[in-house]
């Protein structure tokens, strides 16, 4: 259907770019407060534990072509980002954030799952009206210009958020949200405190959920009321993006405020051989590790294609045994995460059945006239093989490497505003194993 | 698709001019019947399939009265049905001409289908075929069939469009399952993926455990998971498959128009393809013989279906929802979700006990990493179903009550519903409607099942 073919060509143009950009290097960066990592796949930490944070507004390009104008937090002094950077401590750190508020009403950050939460130095309170009301969830940084020092202790290794405690109903869906990753003593290639918690530690990503009524985006904008009882999403966003920008690199040029993507590119485990014994010599013996991370309002069920995850964690609390510690992880094909909610999915990929030009598929594979190509597709049903293709047909596929797609199964919410193939979607990149021809 | 005419150019040609003047009986004939004529295509066939699924479009009845206005019922539907379909028909055993005869007579829910756990000799194989879109020639949509929860499978099996091949009009692909993690599933076809999931191309399927067929561990010998003690084991089993219609975007379907898929909302709640109280009409006559890995409804001689008893308007929604069985049974359902909201499936009167999700065994991960750890298995009275998940649940059947038991009809009824309520409505007067069936407890008189869903009476 036409909408499909639009969203191929589009998708094409941001593979050229993105391989134009992996051709030249990582882009250069502004010089911000604190230091922040440029990878081009996975998760890109800003480095504390000492953050500057402004709270400013901007705008986000989505997929049906629509400016969206969102709040958000950006590290001081750079430009306007969404979502707010990726906050990365180490368990034990003394973490200190300091809010800078440019917005025209009063905004704060609280950080559920923290404890012992500090505000200029006093505990972190509710803040409340003459009439016992409570205005915000935390002490808050004045409008035009305020400021509020937040302190505590990341005392328990995990994935949290961040956000606002103040018309949270507004300025969260506004944008003011973000990720909070506190790694354990453990060590950076653990999820938490536990051995069975290890992952490949370049095949980390962020799946971060949120979504858009434009209408009360434009109502902030015009700074005019919104009627809550209005409230109807129209897009759906992973890492602040909409499909296809979510597979394009980190930090892609022409999405100047959405700095990161959501494409996972990651190899096959093989910590077993195909007979089922002990690879001796592995080089992807860990599963990968996705923080799914849900800032928006309703349930989202997202489904990753070709494996069922092992969620390990909720909330930063890992799923384990209270006495004795066993684990009580459980694999689940539909992550359905609720609001508010963080889960830890530790993932892993490999052909169980070891297809390959020496262990063919069993049957007969349609001559190409026959077949509708995707865009991904090689032409060849094996990891690390491309096949033939059509006269003038072409394709995306780089190495004969996989995409195996993941996205929300409530499928209306692959939708941007009426442009389908345009939501909650992103992939799995699937490379053959090492050494190969991949760029 | 590249050599398509897309639906914009076509919408482009046509205008609103040809949308006035085209009713029904202009499309067809618009189409060209040569182009999409299955039959006329030579097969390259190696191997005979487990299984040939034929994706085409189709009409089906959803309640006659609800207060939806003007997108409800379907002005183009033919007599009998009143909603537009894409959806899956089982076309095994059947001729070619046959085949050629079930365009424009797709079923929902889609069929039903189960594999054994691969255990080196038993690959699986599923051929599709595409029969078009009778209904709207100008979309040449292709059609694949995705194992929604299938681990590890390669993109070439898997049915994502994107990152693989999908069958176009007329040709032909057979699909290699080697399913080995037992538990229950559900399959789509991925093109388009909202558009063909929510017209209706969507089913259960659920793959049988080695363990079958130990009588030591539960008399049956039958089981949903390798649970090594018979705690899954079970006498009857009952897909329980939840999908949802909303009747703009079906209208808008067959009438060559595109909804705003963020207004999305659900006009009807289904169990197996049907809303209450058809959920308790019975299957259509089932070939029990032919139904080794799917449902084989009875054809006629042509290759179609046959309607169940007394009910022409649910020929094409052959599978019913109802649940019987005797008391002390175990009795399994296997609930899986391809609607867009979550679900609450209460069943009043008795616990269920959630026993997997998600093709998983409620099992902590144990010391070998084969899921034999600590049970994690629960009862409740309502069991939670997102988009895109599956539960496994038992319950055991109460005592029969006595006398001609609580219905008066000779069994006891208990309901089963979902209870987000505006989902068990069918928006006109009724009481109830959508997703909403009833567990009906005999004392004595029914046969052992032959196939899921055998209501064995």
């Amino acid at each position: 259907m036409h909408i499909l073919r639009i969203k191929q060509i589009r998708v094409g143009t941001i593979l050229l770019l993105l391989l134009g950009l992996l051709s030249i290097g990582p882009l250069a960066l502004p010089e911000t407060a604190a230091a922040q990592t440029t990878p081009t796949i996975g998760i890109a930490c800003t480095y504390g534990p000492s953050f500057t944070l402004d709270a400013k507004s901007g705008y986000i390009l989505l997929a049906d072509g629509n400016t969206m104008y969102m709040w958000s937090y950006a590290p001081s002094g750079g430009g306007f980002q969404y979502p707010g950077p990726v906050l990365c401590v180490n368990e034990g750190d003394t973490v200190t954030v300091v809010l800078n508020n440019t917005l025209n009403e009063a905004t704060s950050i609280i950080f559920p799952g923290q404890e012992n939460v500090l505000a200029n130095g006093a505990p972190a309170q509710p803040q409340f009206d003459g009439g016992g009301a409570v205005t915000s969830l935390t002490d808050v940084a004045a409008a035009g210009g305020g400021s509020m020092t937040y302190s505590f202790v990341a005392s328990k290794p995990g994935t949290y958020i961040y956000e606002s405690g103040t018309s949270p109903e507004k300025q969260v869906r506004m944008g003011l949200a973000g990720v909070l990753i506190v790694r354990p003593a453990l060590g950076a290639a653990y999820a938490y405190d536990r051995a069975d918690s290890q992952f490949m530690p370049d095949e980390e990503f962020l799946v971060l959920l949120s979504e858009i009524d434009p209408y009360q985006h434009q109502a902030a904008e015009q700074n005019k009321p919104f009627d809550l009882t209005k409230y109807h999403v129209h897009y759906w966003l992973v890492n602040g993006r909409t499909f296809p920008d979510t597979i394009a690199d980190n930090f892609a040029s022409y999405l100047p405020t959405q700095p990161y993507g959501a494409l996972a590119r990651v190899h096959p485990y093989d910590k077993y051989l195909p007979d089922g014994t002990l690879n001796p010599t592995p080089q992807h013996a860990y599963p990968g590790l996705a923080r799914y991370v849900n800032v928006g309002f309703e349930e989202v069920s997202f489904h990753p294609h070709g494996n069922n995850g092992a969620v390990i964690a909720r909330d930063g609390a890992p799923l384990e045994a209270t006495a004795g510690g066993a684990d009580l992880s459980f694999e689940k094909f539909a992550i359905n995460i609720g609001p508010g909610q963080t889960w830890d999915v530790l993932f892993k990929w490999y052909d169980a059945e070891n297809y390959s030009e020496a262990n063919p598929v069993t049957v007969t594979i349609p001559d190409v006239a026959n077949q509708t190509l995707g865009m991904f597709w090689g032409g060849s049903p094996y990891l690390g093989q491309m096949g033939p293709l059509p006269p003038g047909a072409s394709t995306l596929n780089q190495c004969g490497e996989y995409y195996i797609i993941s996205h929300n199964h409530a499928l209306f919410q692959l939708d941007a505003w009426g442009l389908t193939m345009a939501g909650q979607i992103t992939y799995m990149r699937v490379d053959p194993p090492l050494p190969n021809d991949c760029p | 698709m590249r050599n398509s005419i897309s639906r914009r150019t076509l919408l482009k040609l046509a205008g609103s001019g040809f949308l006035a003047a085209a009713g029904a009986s202009v499309l067809p004939r618009f189409m060209g019947r040569k182009l999409l004529q299955p039959a006329e295509v030579a097969f390259a066939q190696t191997t005979t399939p487990d299984l040939y699924f034929a994706g085409t479009d189709g009409w089906i009845a959803m309640p006659p009265s609800p207060n939806i206005g003007f997108y409800f019922p379907d002005d183009l539907a033919p007599a009998n049905f009143n909603t537009y379909i894409f959806g899956f028909r089982n076309v095994t055993g059947l001729d070619a001409t046959q085949i050629g005869q079930q365009k424009m007579k797709a079923q929902h829910s889609a069929p039903m289908f189960w594999v054994d756990e691969y255990t080196g000799a038993n690959e699986f194989h599923m051929q599709l075929t595409n029969l078009g879109l009778q209904m709207r020639p100008d979309l040449t949509d292709s059609h694949t069939l995705h194992w929604h929860g299938f681990r590890n499978v390669i993109p070439f099996f898997d049915g994502e469009p994107t990152g693989s091949i999908s069958v176009p009009v007329g040709r032909n692909f057979t699909y290699v399952f080697r399913p080995r993690d037992p538990g229950t599933y559900m399959y789509h076809c991925h093109v388009e993926d909202v558009e063909h999931v929510h017209m209706g191309m969507t089913g259960p399927v659920f793959v049988r455990p080695a363990q079958n067929g130990n009588t030591s561990l539960y008399a049956s010998g039958k089981f949903a998971y390798n649970d090594g003690d018979g705690s899954t084991g079970y006498d009857r089993e009952f897909a329980m498959f939840l999908s949802e219609v909303w009747a703009e975007a079906h209208w808008c379907d067959s009438h060559i128009q595109l909804p705003d898929w963020s207004d999305y909302k659900a006009d009807f709640s289904l169990l197996n393809g049907r809303a209450y109280p058809d959920t308790l009409a019975p299957n259509a006559p089932i070939d029990a013989a032919a139904s080794h890995h799917a449902l084989s409804v009875e054809r006629d001689a042509g290759g179609d279906l046959v309607a169940p008893a007394g009910r022409p308007d649910l020929q094409y929604q052959p599978l019913s929802a109802l649940v019987t069985c005797l008391p002390n049974e175990r009795v399994l359902l296997r609930f899986s979700n391809l609607g867009f909201r979550e679900a609450a499936m209460a069943l009043a009167g008795i616990k269920m006990r959630v026993i997997g999700r998600d093709a998983t065994m409620m099992r902590g991960l144990g010391s070998t990493g084969l899921r034999n750890g600590a049970d994690t298995s629960y009862e409740t009275n309502t069991v939670l179903i997102g988009p895109g998940e599956s539960y496994d649940v038992l319950f055991i059947a109460p005592d029969f009550s006595g006398g001609s038991g609580s219905s008066g009809q000779g069994y006891d009824s208990y309901v089963l519903y979902n209870r987000r309520l505006t989902q068990v409505s069918n928006l006109d007067a009724s009481t109830f409607g959508g997703q909403r069936t009833e567990v009906r407890v005999y004392p004595g008189g029914l046969a052992a099942q032959q196939y899921p869903n055998d209501l064995g009476v």
